[in-house]
């Protein structure tokens, strides 16, 4: 662990994680409005729906933010 | 202490330890803390048996606790017994990376929270192959019985001889492994007996605080043996920081993977296929409460999960790059969580993290031993008797439930036995796994979100996704290579061929080989003619209609505080309010209801559904039946809270 990590180290994980995981969030997501199992007309799923975005990008930034502080802080 | 471990790492190495582990179970103390613990967990066990009253209650919970209670309690399950040593010696070779397994479960949750989990509640099944029963059929069901079951059972063998091996060193050779494996088990098989679920959620809760504590406890320690946080910043290398691990360069810890491994096929199977978890979800009051129970947990209580369990590894390379005479640079890592713990504790806090390892290995075991006494009743017991025609009753089987959990302690037992006898059983287990429940997860998953799927997809993608898979591990080259994203197939150091090429991104060769299967073999055969109504998240409306038994009502209320009474007259589940309250809730006749004491602390452990029916003119009272009244386990004089469910 000597040599200071690069782009494709550092980034290139990151980038995988929420790209391809991202296309399995957004394909869920589509297929929870598409079989109206998630009910945007209802206020309990509105919120929900609303939470599951928020941990997407909950996640998204704590990895974003530990990889900024490895390499800079 | 210090010098005591730096003159054992000189003379004998790696054997630290063992030394350190021994020298604390010297302790009186140590023991005082440790044996407290276990009389508390047997403890949990009797007192919650008064709540089992029925199959429900044993498996169950009776459907009753809140979402913070289960969240715990799913954390304690989650973080295995193995965790604190494996964890921590892959964050001492891999740095913040070794934890990510921890990090990466949310790209699933939208199909968890709005398909299988309300799909499992309001179709009220009770176990994973009934759900492949009503799904496809009744062989279906057969397949998956048998498939988990041998799973479960090498689990809980294979948890008991991990928590054994780690309390070998400490007790030294005054007990055998099979003399502390059967200490645990016998402890462990009382409270899950007759306790049932409840005495497991309980235990869970205590189990779960005590992990987080313990782990966040040595990383606050090992923050302050560097002298604050910046301190032990800056000790570590970048790489060392990041958190996540190199791309494809190591085939032993690799990031993709362990993203095909860990963040897809693990997070369908912790989600979808884990029957202790299914049945943790069904025990929460409602699907809302499951919802917030799984949300909670993924999105706060695994990332401090994955500090608690992983932060000895990063303290012990820190101690490491500071002083090596402390910690070796050629420890072993599985070595190093107890190293570390020992040199920022005392022989009592030692004591005490032995008793979190102790918790995270019965937190484990007893959610597993609960599930198969569930699958065993719900799936060999019942069906067996259903063919010869035979009836028994709730309480019968409430019996069988409790010796089947007896039974599978000891068969756990067995099974440890076996497995610390054979390497070769230990591996056939992680082979077993690795390619039987690759089909289980793709059945579950296309079963709920795909309607075209059908019988024949099911049972091809159980016979020819195993054999794919079995293909795949005889020919990894010709079949794996062209799909590893990279993974090299030889030792980075001693360039030689590795006998056990994609380990980690095996899993997406045999994700694609299940779900390949089960898709071709669906598209080239005949839909099922089969009701399907409920059981796939296509029609959760019909099951939540069905969970009810008429229209839900979605109408907006406010919760009610009130006193209650005993109406025997009522008909059985039937609760009775004023108009006032009725109007206040926006309940109707026959509109579903559940019934709380009043302190929000107690999770809901008192607390009892049931439905509208009728009003009275008593002002604010609830008149509960029978059955609300026993199931609830009310305390004289003290107030309830009801709510309208739908």
């Amino acid at each position: 662990m000597d040599e200071f990590p690069n782009f494709d180290r550092a980034w290139l994980p990151y980038i995988y994680l929420y790209g391809v995981g991202g296309i399995f969030f957004l394909g869920g997501m589509f297929l929870i409005f598409k079989s109206k199992a998630c009910n945007w007309a209802r206020v309990s799923h509105r919120r929900w729906a609303k939470v599951l975005i928020f941990g997407y990008c909950w996640y998204a930034t704590l990895h974003g933010v530990q990889i900024y502080a490895a390499l800079n802080i | 202490m210090l010098s005591l471990l730096k003159q054992h790492v000189a003379q004998n190495g790696s054997d630290v330890a063992a030394a350190a582990a021994a020298d604390a179970g010297s302790s009186p103390i140590f023991w005082f803390i440790v044996l407290g613990y276990f009389a508390v967990v047997l403890g949990f066990g009797s007192y919650f048996a008064k709540f089992n009253k029925s199959t429900s209650d044993f498996f169950f919970g009776g459907r009753r606790f809140s979402w913070w209670l289960i969240t715990m309690s799913i954390v304690a399950t989650g973080v295995g017994s193995h965790s604190f040593l494996k964890y921590s010696g892959k964050s001492f070779e891999h740095g913040f990376s070794g934890s990510m397994a921890y990090m990466n479960d949310w790209f699933f949750m939208p199909l968890f929270i709005f398909g299988w989990l309300p799909i499992i509640y309001y179709m009220k099944v009770r176990s994973i192959p009934e759900y492949f029963e009503r799904r496809f059929n009744a062989k279906v069901r057969a397949l998956a019985t048998g498939v988990l079951l041998m799973y479960m059972l090498g689990y809980v063998g294979i948890g008991l001889l991990t928590m054994a091996k780690t309390l070998g060193p400490i007790l030294g050779d005054t007990w055998s492994l099979m003399e502390i494996i059967w200490i645990v088990a016998v402890v462990a098989g009382v409270y899950i007996t007759f306790g049932g679920q409840t005495a497991v959620i309980f235990t869970d809760l205590l189990q779960g605080f005590i992990l987080l504590f313990a782990g966040i406890l040595l990383f606050v320690l090992g923050l302050n043996w560097f002298g604050g946080f910046d301190a032990f910043w800056n000790t570590l290398p970048a790489e060392f920081k990041l958190p996540l691990s190199n791309f494809n360069d190591d085939p032993g810890f690799n990031f993709v993977g362990i993203f095909w491994q860990d963040a897809v096929a693990g997070s369908i199977g912790f989600l979808f296929m884990n029957q202790g978890l299914v049945m943790r979800f069904l025990a929460c009051r409602s699907v809302d409460h499951g919802r917030k129970a799984a949300a909670f947990n993924i999105l706060f209580a695994l990332p401090i999960s994955a500090i608690a369990v992983s932060c000895a590894g990063w303290i012990g390379y820190g101690m490491m790059t500071q002083d090596p005479t402390l910690v070796a640079p050629d420890t072993d890592p599985d070595e190093v969580f107890v190293i570390v713990t020992r040199i920022l504790t005392t022989k009592a806090g030692f004591g005490f993290f032995v008793a979190a390892v102790t918790a995270a290995l019965m937190s484990t075991v007893d959610t597993l031993i609960n599930a198969i006494s569930a699958v065993f009743l719900n799936d060999v017991y019942q069906p067996i008797n259903k063919m010869r025609g035979v009836e028994h009753n709730d309480k019968h089987h409430l019996k069988v439930a409790m010796i089947a959990s007896a039974a599978a302690t000891v068969v756990g037992v067995g099974a440890a036995w076996a497995f610390s006898l054979f390497d070769n059983l230990y591996e056939a287990h992680g082979f077993f796994h690795s390619t039987f429940t690759p089909p289980l997860v793709a059945c579950i998953f296309m079963g709920i979100f795909w309607r075209r799927f059908n019988t024949n997809g099911a049972i091809a993608t159980f016979l020819a996704g195993t054999v794919m898979i079995i293909l795949g591990r005889m020919l990894p080259y010709e079949l794996i290579e062209p799909i590893a994203h990279g993974v090299p197939t030889t030792d980075p150091e001693t360039g030689e061929a590795l006998t056990t090429p994609f380990k980690y991104i095996g899993a997406l060769y045999n994700l694609l080989a299940c779900f390949g299967s089960g898709i071709i073999v669906t598209l080239l055969t005949s839909r099922d003619n089969k009701n399907l109504e409920g059981l796939t998240m296509f029609s959760l409306t019909a099951a939540r209609k069905m969970f009810k038994g008429s229209a839900p009502n979605d109408a907006i209320g406010f919760p009610q505080t009130v006193t209650y009474k005993l109406d025997a007259t009522l008909p059985e589940g039937a609760i009775r309010m004023d108009s006032e309250a009725m109007q206040h809730l926006a309940a109707e006749q026959g509109d579903l209801a559940y019934i709380c004491d009043k302190r929000k602390w107690l999770g809901g452990l008192r607390s009892a559904h049931g439905h509208f029916d009728g009003m009275h003119d008593l002002g604010e009272t609830v008149l509960l039946s029978q059955d609300v009244y026993d199931n609830g386990h009310f305390l004289a004089g003290k107030l309830l809270v009801v709510e309208k469910e739908f």
